[in-house]
């Protein structure tokens, strides 16, 4: 197992590094004067030649290139263009900020979505089990800033039960920040529900019909004992699967429910970065969320590892 | 009329200022324009009331003139009026109780809290809570606010302003001349530089200073009010670059406590302000760059307030009954602007040509909801002393328009029009592309990533002047905020090339600009606009379809929010009334 986390920790290294060199490109195609962009129309050339020497956009691409590459490794990615300040000042916040919508939800959305796709499952091809697919096709159809302006404009604004902005003001307590949190995370249970719902049916579906199910009833073992020892345990590997890519996705890509909140996170600051062209700001936000998939990824196939011996044994070999 | 008063007046006054109170006298002026003009030349309160009392009822205000740049319109809808009390006056209306936290949602700045290079209504916002102006020229009068008074010599090359007592910084040390002449000298190297040189601001002692201008020009003071944000009074040890956040200081109502250019930033109120101590404990600015978002958050209780906003994607505000708009009417604009130097433009038939084929009614009421004035090609709007009505006003004429473009050897002329994503700017090129349409021309639109940075204000070619600032493009839509005077127009658009767009070029009209600023008195500057306006109309290097007003809103309970025609609030004197 240690073999296998640490295979996973070198694979990770590698990927962090193509990520980076993605970047560095995407970054490198953007148009345009990144010190004319900064310092605004009205700043004098030389101010803008100046500012460009500042920060190394005048180098040859190759030197900006190892620099970029430095500042992952060593996680110090300099100063915001925009502002000044240190990168790790504007993405460590806006990482803990999506991290908080992200525990939110997934702490809503995880046991409501198994728990229906396993009641749906059990009742295959029944109303309720056509109800909670059906359901679940409805909502995840839906793009979850659609549905996260609906909940803004009815829950918040019509009824006021909700916060318009769900950042809460600073030294609001964590139990006092839930109520600003809410109807975003709201929106995103809404988009998750039905899929998540739909691959642990689809799991459990699987399982309920395999051999060893079957070869467990045989042996005695009530319809509990097979759905927790034996189903659950193989069914859900694909469902994990699923909800280790969403994080990443929920921390880096609900850039429209964020900004319908104006909700500071890691996707509307990489939004934001983008616009403003401010490079250092957007390699970390973007290696910061890459570095969370490559986590929540790992995480997955640890559990998924930890459910399945069939896993361990390969991994061990 | 009360001569014997008036004669006592006038003997006692410079040239420049016996042109205003004769001009009042004889009618040519209402009494807003009056005190407004007063204001601005540093003729003392006393000195027009007594001339206001000299003149009695022979002379109202309902004569000559117009509304003064930044009074107000009549509302629509559930509106009222603002936006032209004094930051450090009295309070615009009264129980308003002392403390509570003003929530403001507010643009997002664009740029660092930069005073000298900020160029964006989000960076106005937090860098004018905490800095104040020589002069408060918000509501049209000009008002004092670190001067206490001002004057000219006799030909207004050289103004003197007497600064306030006693003020300030945050951090307790004076304010005197000596900051006053840094920030004149920094201002010199850039958004002044058409006005002073360095050294140009002389400290005549510790609370007099003397600036000494390029060119005579009767109304500097709006060169050092809010209509010209970046000239805010910094301290004297304020560096090129030096930004708000880095180094919390001011002599305003408010201090800086917090600032995060993503999320907002909190300001306390500072109880040693030279206008008293304001009513608020803090203010809260909530950063947007949405407006869906913005709209709601002041709907949905989450601000009390929200700065400038475009009746596109507004109009629930406006429609919201406990929601309350304040409208300035002013000369805020867009203009199209078409390359007069290369491309497809240069012919000035064609330029006149787009112009016959805008439907200007459609565009104010479609757009604006009626929220504005039709405009004439020309940057001098309706509410100037100065403007000419006698011009006749361009009306949309599809045959006329076809006819130039054929003219030209332009028929059926495809072109892509370049606009920001400002406001109601996207609907506004929606609306032209469909209009021109009609008179033959395929135009295709193209909106810009960002509002105002290089793609539109890029000097392509800096040593042909003028340089002007258009991407390398031939043809899009700019933005140009409310002034108090339309010297910024005239002089950075259409004379000179620093945000030429349209890379006009004409000497006439360049002469015309100059006699403008020179005249010290409201004959020779009706002159000089009357030729500006026919130029401007015949060459069309922009089309400006409209004047809109400026719209800000608070709710019910909020109240003594003092808006500038740019968008940025003054909240010394603001509070809730519940």
């Amino acid at each position: 197992m240690g073999r296998y986390v640490l295979r996973r920790v070198a694979s990770a290294v590698v990927t962090l590094w193509v990520l980076a060199t993605i970047v560095f490109v995407m970054v490198n195609v953007l148009p345009g004067n990144v010190g004319r962009r900064v310092l605004g129309p009205f700043a004098l050339e030389d101010d803008v030649v100046r500012f460009n020497h500042q920060i190394g956009t005048d180098r040859a691409l190759i030197s900006q290139y190892l620099t970029s590459i430095k500042r992952v490794f060593t996680l110090d990615f300099g100063n915001s263009y925009q502002s000044g300040e240190p990168v790790k000042d504007i993405i460590v916040p806006a990482l803990f900020r999506s991290a908080k919508l992200a525990v939110l939800a997934f702490v809503i959305t995880i046991p409501i979505s198994i728990a229906a796709g396993i009641f749906a499952a059990r009742r295959q091809d029944k109303v309720a089990d056509r109800a909670v697919v059906n359901t679940g096709l409805a909502t995840s159809s839906i793009p979850d800033f659609v549905t996260a302006a609906v909940l803004m404009s009815v829950f918040c604004v019509h009824w006021k039960l909700g916060h318009v902005f769900a950042d809460p003001p600073p030294g609001t307590s964590v139990i006092g920040q839930l109520p600003y949190l809410l109807t975003p995370a709201m929106a995103l249970v809404i988009a998750y529900f039905g899929y998540i719902a739909r691959m642990s049916r689809a799991g459990v579906i699987d399982g309920l019909q395999s051999d060893y199910a079957r070869t467990a009833t045989m042996k005695g073992l009530s319809k509990g004992q097979v759905m927790r020892k034996h189903i659950l345990r193989n069914s859900l590997a694909p469902t994990i699967t699923v909800i280790s890519v969403q994080v990443g996705y929920l921390f880096g890509g609900i850039i429209g429910v964020e900004k319908v909140f104006n909700y500071h996170g890691l996707g509307s600051t990489i939004f934001n970065a983008v616009t403003s062209h401010d490079i250092p700001v957007l390699q970390g936000a973007v290696l910061l969320v890459g570095i969370v998939y490559m986590l929540s990824t790992l995480v997955a196939d640890i559990i998924i590892a930890f459910l399945n011996p069939r896993v361990r044994l390969e991994a061990s070999r | 009329m009360d001569y014997r008063l008036f004669d006592r007046v006038r003997r006692n006054v410079t040239p420049i200022e016996l042109d205003t109170i004769e001009s009042y006298a004889q009618g040519r002026i209402a009494r807003r324009e009056f005190l407004r003009r007063g204001s601005m030349i540093g003729l003392s309160l006393p000195v027009m009331a007594a001339v206001i009392a000299a003149c009695g009822s022979d002379n109202n205000g309902s004569s000559g003139g117009t509304a003064a740049p930044g009074g107000t319109a009549a509302p629509g809808g559930t509106t009222a009026s603002g936006g032209t009390t004094a930051p450090g006056g009295t309070a615009a209306a009264g129980n308003i109780k002392q403390g509570g936290t003003l929530r403001i949602v507010a643009q997002k700045p664009a740029g660092p809290l930069d005073p000298v290079a900020m160029a964006d209504l989000g960076t106005y916002m937090p860098v004018t809570t905490c800095f104040d102006y020589l002069v408060d020229a918000l509501g049209g009068d000009v008002r004092p606010m670190l001067a206490e008074k001002w004057a000219p010599n006799a030909d207004g090359s050289v103004w003197t302003f007497n600064l306030r007592q006693g003020v300030k910084w945050h951090d307790g040390t004076p304010f005197t001349s000596a900051d006053v002449v840094a920030t004149m000298d920094r201002l010199a190297g850039s958004n002044l530089k058409a006005s002073i040189a360095a050294g140009a601001t002389k400290a005549l002692d510790d609370f007099t200073v003397e600036i000494t201008l390029l060119h005579p020009d009767g109304q500097f003071p709006q060169q050092v009010g809010a209509y010209n944000p970046q000239s805010v009074i910094t301290p004297k040890d304020f560096a090129l670059g030096t930004t708000l956040d880095q180094r919390k200081t001011g002599t305003g109502a408010f201090k800086l406590t917090k600032y995060d250019a993503a999320t907002g930033a909190t300001f306390e109120a500072n109880p040693d302000w030279w206008g008293g101590k304001p009513f608020l404990d803090k203010l809260e600015y909530t950063f947007s760059d949405d407006l869906a978002t913005m709209v709601s958050g002041l709907q949905g209780g989450a601000a009390d307030a929200i700065t400038q906003y475009s009746v596109v994607g507004g109009d629930a505000i406006l429609n919201d009954p406990n929601l309350v708009t304040e409208i300035i009417r002013g000369a805020a604009h867009r203009q199209i602007w078409m390359n007069c130097r290369e491309g497809d433009f240069t012919d000035k038939r064609v330029r006149q040509a787009v112009a016959y084929g805008l439907d200007r009614q459609a565009l104010l009421d479609t757009i604006l909801k009626g929220k504005g004035d039709i405009a004439n090609d020309h940057p001098i709007a309706p509410i100037f002393p100065f403007f000419d009505a006698s011009q006749p006003q361009r009306k949309r004429d599809v045959d006329k328009a076809k006819q130039l473009l054929s003219d030209a050897g332009k028929a059926g002329l495809a072109a892509t029009m370049y606009f920001p994503k400002l406001q109601e700017i996207p609907q506004l090129a929606q609306i032209v592309q469909s209009q021109l349409k009609d008179i033959g021309m395929n135009v295709t639109i193209q909106q810009e990533a960002v509002v105002d940075g290089e793609e539109w204000c890029k000097v392509y070619d800096s040593t042909k002047e003028p340089a002007g600032c258009d991407g390398g493009k031939d043809f899009g839509i700019v933005d140009y905020g409310l002034r108090g005077v339309p010297d910024v127009y005239l002089v950075k658009a259409y004379a000179t090339g620093e945000w030429n767009s349209a890379h006009y070029i004409s000497e006439p009209f360049r002469a015309a600009v100059k006699a403008y600023q020179s005249s010290l008195d409201l004959d020779g500057q009706k002159a000089a606009i009357k030729t500006i306006q026919q130029i401007a109309n015949e060459d069309v290097p922009y089309a400006i379809p409209y004047f809109y007003n400026i719209l800000f809103a608070h709710t019910k309970k909020v109240t003594g929010i003092v808006a500038t025609g740019l968008g940025h609030f003054y909240c010394g004197k603001a509070g809730f009334t519940e």
